[in-house]
């Protein structure tokens, strides 16, 4: 049995019922009144000198309430280098670019008024890829910095590197060594909820907006920049975050249209709303980076790993989201999946006239995981080594300290790997007798799963607030996105506090109300909000049995009353309730008690009542209410980006996806027969969380692996809608997903519990393409993996085929 | 985006607000005309209701099966005479959209709306199939083949509406399939093929083959179907056909696929298409 009541049960999501109901309120089922319509005119080339803008027509538009263009409002700067601008002045860089934007009384009049917009536009010389824009004489997207300085190259000044081990001495005991490029595309975070804002001010210059964000305090740090350029310097801004439809990244940045819909509600004086359709979603917010990545690996003539070498290459795109820090993340498997003992890391970040990027989930892990596991089954057939076995003999141990530093204080891998082994049949399925164009493959993962530290603080705040019934509110700066943040915390609220789950309510976020947190990512909510939660049920708890002391023994008797009105009879105490000192309480259920008797009833007391009785005192002076606040930071290292050195993540979570695929060789299309996922946790806090966790990330990998790409045709966006950007649907999903899970119970975490948001993803498509290689011995390494990828490669050994035979 | 909305009751009612209302377009289920209205790709000044023209619903199993153009594909699905004599056809429903798209899609909105991918076009053109056409001034029948003139692009007259599909009677040992490949479940045709064949004594004597999204329009292979004719639908016939189908059709490369692999989806599926017919007699398989 569990020694937990509530961590780990199958407790029903609190927001679930509202999101059936179609009650939840998102931010496309928020007005407010006297609201206003935003709508932006965008760029209409990849690059280009912006000669002239003619809003003429636009103002003359019945119900037009503004029109804005650089010209019109201060320069606002924002991003994560600071190289955009909100409204473009000068030049536009990517078709996603912000010209001017309307506000007008209803939607369909906004979305006119844009199109009445008139830009004359100069043409400029453009590049699309890394390798162009790198080219000698290659045209400049930036010609300065944010500070004005002069730029030389396209290269974002974001150094991230890494070497450790004695690299030639390491290449010398190699007896194999493979090595590739592999490349992933850029893809679309495809959230259900589109993105939207309401921006207002009152009459004082305080700003409040209601935002789809994952980063509630860090966007108040950026649109405090905005004040400070209306003038509104030392204003408060508030940000309130209403139900969000899923963010897979997208919220971790703020966006042009959230600075837009600010300054047109300082031009209007009106509430304005800015919402994005599914194509504006796609055009005009940000995917998920292409990236390039070379790399070689080498083991011993046993099959240990002896070295690694990895060279990413990433489009970044026109302007730097936080997503260009990547290469923080992928540091953590090039240089820890495994045990490598030499590892060279090199990334560079690469400015296009390509929609600018931004981060997604898993953050730089799919990426990197996609070249480390491929090629791993690659040196496995080139050591003549089962690839199961020498991910074993290579599988990192608990207590490792990896070559980034990276300190493992729990790790499940070997298990994960065991186990995936068994339910995927592994021997039975890879043995000769396997039917042809059947194959199985498997891909294992290290991911942050206790934070991940490339900010200040990686730490959280949480309040907790008892009210006279019993009830406690939680006010938590993390944002539930459909994850099951809010799942996680309230069974860990109430086992740690010892109410039941009914009685949590975890409030909206709110920049007024919540206490910091630096932004829900990086797998790092439940863990950051546990942790928090657990010191505030402490301190909470222990004033409670303070009270206690006083309070307890007049209850009991009350108690006692009640029952002799009644005429019942109760069986002696067995110890002096007039005189309980505060280490014998308990609270368990929202009774509290006295560890003596947990079960007798006369002797607990409810909560509520007890918190009445603590609350209304005939004395003055000071009374009491119960609210307690802790703020946890993680004990982890920002990394030293030039070496690459850093403990940044306190727990890390461990994984392992096992696929079986059929490949029709006539057609290219491969179809999967199931899927296995183990993954080590840590401690399973919400299993129906988790679940949709592990099965969301799984679908969203098997779109990586399969399908997705976002298509350009020199800087446009070709697929920019669901009619042609083709993600796995519910009807795709036919096989069988099996989910199993390792407790490891981590020493840093809430109850034991690792970060789990973000696996899902990561290990899916090196694990299917191993598959493909294992059913018809072809590798593809570039994402996605279409028919017309393995028709061609197909083609191709068969003529390598024809042609050693011929020879 | 605004316009005027029109629901009439009658044929003739809706052919008197089509004449006179210049910039109006008919609407039957809408979801390709409201998807390319919301998507700013047409701005009609009017629509016009065709759901509600009695004169358009309906199957009648006559001398031709005539399916009103306002049938539903939902309906279609559960229509006896369909499945019984026309399987190619209800292949073609299957993958086709989702429940709520077919529910609300009609056989006369896949024809009028032409895309090169439209699945109920290779089968209809293996059936023979013919159009009614109706303005103001009258009837016209025409082979589907010749209503396809060009992507989105048909043979109707401005104010001219689609009111019938007709079908042959099917008689003797007649065989027929529809097979499509997409990249994902719900999606449109990447390739579409549709086979038939009518046997007599164990060799080939009537040969209809179409193929869908390799050519600007929903494409009759009459050449390649020429090699069929005569045949016992052997390996080798079977082969030749699958080869001789490329040059009849002109694939392009877009944000879908590429050319290369339509042209060489196309031969698998006409292969894959010939030998079901060949192996099971009458039935359609997906
Ligand atoms: C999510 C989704 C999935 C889809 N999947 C598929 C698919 O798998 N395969 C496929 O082929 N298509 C697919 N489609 C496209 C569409 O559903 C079909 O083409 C459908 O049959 C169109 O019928 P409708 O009645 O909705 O046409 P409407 O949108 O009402 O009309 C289409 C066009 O035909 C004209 N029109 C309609 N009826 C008549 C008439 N009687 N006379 C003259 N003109 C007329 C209209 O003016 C318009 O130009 C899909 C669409 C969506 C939105």
């Amino acid at each position: 049995m569990s020694k937990y009541r509530h961590v780990g049960t199958e407790a029903q999501r609190p927001e679930g019922a509202d999101k059936l109901a179609g009650t939840a309120r998102y931010i496309h089922d928020i007005t407010v009144a006297g609201m206003l319509h935003g709508a932006i005119k965008f760029s209409e080339h990849a690059h280009a000198r912006i000669v002239h803008i003619d809003t003429s027509r636009a103002r003359a538009l019945s119900g037009v309430r503004s029109v804005i263009t650089a010209d019109d409002v201060p320069e606002v700067r924002y991003g994560f280098m600071r190289d955009n601008l909100v409204l473009k002045k000068g030049k536009v860089r990517q078709f996603r670019d912000e010209v001017a934007a309307v506000a007008a009384i209803d939607p369909d009049i906004a979305r006119e008024a844009v199109d009445l917009i008139e830009v004359e536009y100069e043409p400029l010389p453009s590049v699309f890829t890394p390798e162009e824009a790198l080219a000698e004489g290659a045209v400049l997207i930036h010609e300065t910095d944010a500070a004005g300085r002069p730029r030389t190259s396209n290269v974002v000044p974001l150094p991230c590197r890494h070497a450790s081990g004695d690299l030639d001495a390491a290449k010398e005991r190699t007896a194999h060594v493979v090595e590739g490029t592999y490349t992933v595309p850029r893809i679309q975070q495809a959230a259900l909820g589109t993105s939207g804002c309401i921006a207002e001010f009152d009459r004082n210059g305080n700003l409040t907006i209601t935002t789809k964000t994952q980063i509630p305090f860090l966007a108040q740090r950026d649109f405090n920049s905005i004040l400070a350029a209306l003038g509104l310097e030392g204003r408060n801004v508030r940000v309130v975050v209403p139900a969000v439809g899923g963010a897979f990244g997208t919220g971790l940045d703020t966006h042009a249209y959230e600075y837009i819909s600010i300054l047109l509600a300082w031009t209007t004086g009106k509430p304005v709303r800015i919402l994005y359709d599914r194509e504006q979603e796609f055009a005009y917010l940000s995917p998920r980076q292409s990236a390039s990545m070379f790399i070689r690996q080498g083991c011993d003539a046993e099959g240990r790993f002896t070295f690694r070498e990895v060279d990413v290459v990433q489009d970044n795109g026109a302007y730097t989201s936080w997503g260009a820090t990547y290469p923080n993340v992928m540091l953590v498997a090039a240089t820890s999946l495994y045990r490598v003992p030499a590892v060279r890391f090199d990334s560079r970040i690469v400015y296009t006239n390509n929609t600018y990027c931004q981060a997604m989930r898993g953050y730089g892990n799919p990426e990197i995981t996609w070249p480390i596991e491929s090629s791993l089954d690659d040196l496995a057939a080139a050591a003549g080594i089962d690839p199961y076995e020498m991910r074993l003999l290579n599988s990192n141990q608990p207590g490792d300290v990896t070559p980034m530093g990276l300190k493992l204080a729990t790790c499940g891998l070997t298990e994960c790997l065991d186990r995936t082994a068994a339910r995927i049949d592994w021997k039975e399925a890879r043995g000769p007798e396997r039917r042809t164009a059947r194959g199985v493959g498997m891909a294992s993962l290290i991911n942050v799963g206790g934070g991940g530290k490339i900010y200040a603080s990686d730490g959280s705040g949480i309040i907790l607030k008892l009210d006279d019934f019993g009830h406690v509110n939680v006010a938590y700066g993390g944002v539930e996105m459909g994850q099951g943040l809010h799942s996680a915390l309230t069974l860990m609220v109430a086992e740690a506090l010892g109410v039941e789950p009914e009685n949590v309510h975890i409030n909206e976020t709110d920049t007024a109300t919540s206490p910091w947190d630096v932004g829900t990512h990086a797998s790092r909510g439940a863990f950051m909000a546990g942790n928090a939660a657990v010191m505030a049920c402490e301190k909470l708890r222990a004033r409670i049995f303070e009270h206690a002391e006083k309070v307890y023994p007049a209850e009991v008797e009350r108690n006692l009353a009640r029952l002799r009105d009644r005429g019942e009879d109760v069986s002696p105490a067995g110890f002096d309730y007039t005189s309980v000192t505060r280490d014998r309480f308990d609270l368990q259920g929202g009774r509290l008690f006295v560890v003596d008797a947990p079960d007798e009833p006369w002797l607990q007391i409810d909560l509520g009542r007890f918190l009445r009785a603590v609350h209304f005192t005939k004395e003055g002076g000071v009374g009491t209410i119960f609210t307690e606040e802790a703020f946890y930071e993680p004990p982890t290292e920002l990394p030293d980006w030039d070496r690459g050195i850093g403990n940044m993540s306190a727990s890390y979570t461990f994984g392992v996806q096992g696929v079986e695929v059929e490949v029709d060789v006539d057609t290219g299309e491969v179809r999967i027969l199931r899927l296995v996922a183990v993954t080590d946790v840590g401690r399973v806090l919400s299993p129906q969380a988790l679940r949709g966790q592990m099965y969301g990330g799984i679908a969203q990998g098997v779109g990586y692996a399969l399908y997705e790409e976002i298509k350009t045709e020199e800087g446009r966006i070709l697929n920019a809608g669901f009619t042609d950007y083709k993600m796995p649907s519910a009807a795709d999903l036919d096989f069988p997903i099996e989910l199993e899970f390792v407790e490891t119970d981590d020493p840093y975490g809430p109850f034991g519990a690792k970060g789990a948001g973000e696996p899902g993803i990561v290990a899916t498509a090196p694990a299917v393409g191993n598959a493909i290689f294992d059913a018809i011995g072809v590798r593809i390494l570039d994402l996605p993996i279409t028919p017309e990828k393995i028709i061609r490669a197909l083609r191709e050994k068969e003529t390598a085929v024809a042609g050693a035979g011929g020879g | 985006m605004s316009y005027d909305y029109h629901r009439p009751r009658s044929l003739a009612e809706a052919l008197d607000i089509a004449a006179a209302t210049p910039g109006a377009r008919f609407v039957a289920g809408g979801t390709d005309l409201m998807v390319q209205i919301h998507k700013r790709a047409a701005a009609p000044a009017a629509l016009i209701s065709l759901r509600h023209v009695a004169e358009l619903g309906g199957i009648d199993n006559g001398a031709r099966l005539r399916i009103g153009s306002s049938v539903t594909l939902t309906e279609l699905q559960a229509e006896p005479a369909v499945a019984a004599g026309y399987p190619a056809l209800i292949d073609s429903m299957r993958p086709f959209g989702s429940r709520q798209i077919r529910n609300m899609a009609t056989l006369g909105g896949n024809l009028c709306n032409a895309s090169p991918g439209a699945d109920a076009a290779p089968p209809l053109l293996v059936y023979d199939a013919v159009v009614e056409l109706r303005d103001r001034a009258g009837a016209r029948e025409m082979a589907l083949e010749e209503f396809f003139v060009g992507p989105g692009e048909t043979a109707l007259a401005p104010g001219e509406v689609m009111t019938a599909i007709l079908l042959p009677p099917r008689a003797g040992d007649v065989r027929s399939v529809y097979l499509r490949k997409a990249r994902v479940k719900m999606d449109v045709a990447t390739v579409s093929v549709a086979a038939l064949v009518e046997m007599e004594e164990g060799s080939c004597v009537r040969a209809r083959l179409a193929a869908g999204a390799v050519a600007p329009v929903p494409k009759r292979l009459r050449d390649t179907e020429g090699l069929l004719v005569g045949s016992p639908l052997d390996d080798a016939t079977i082969a030749r056909v699958s080869t001789a189908a490329a040059d009849e059709i002109s694939p392009i490369t877009d944000v879908r696929s590429t050319a290369d692999y339509r042209r060489h989806l196309t031969g698998v599926l006409l292969r894959r298409a010939l030998e079901r017919l060949r192996a099971a007699p009458g039935e359609g398989v997906l």
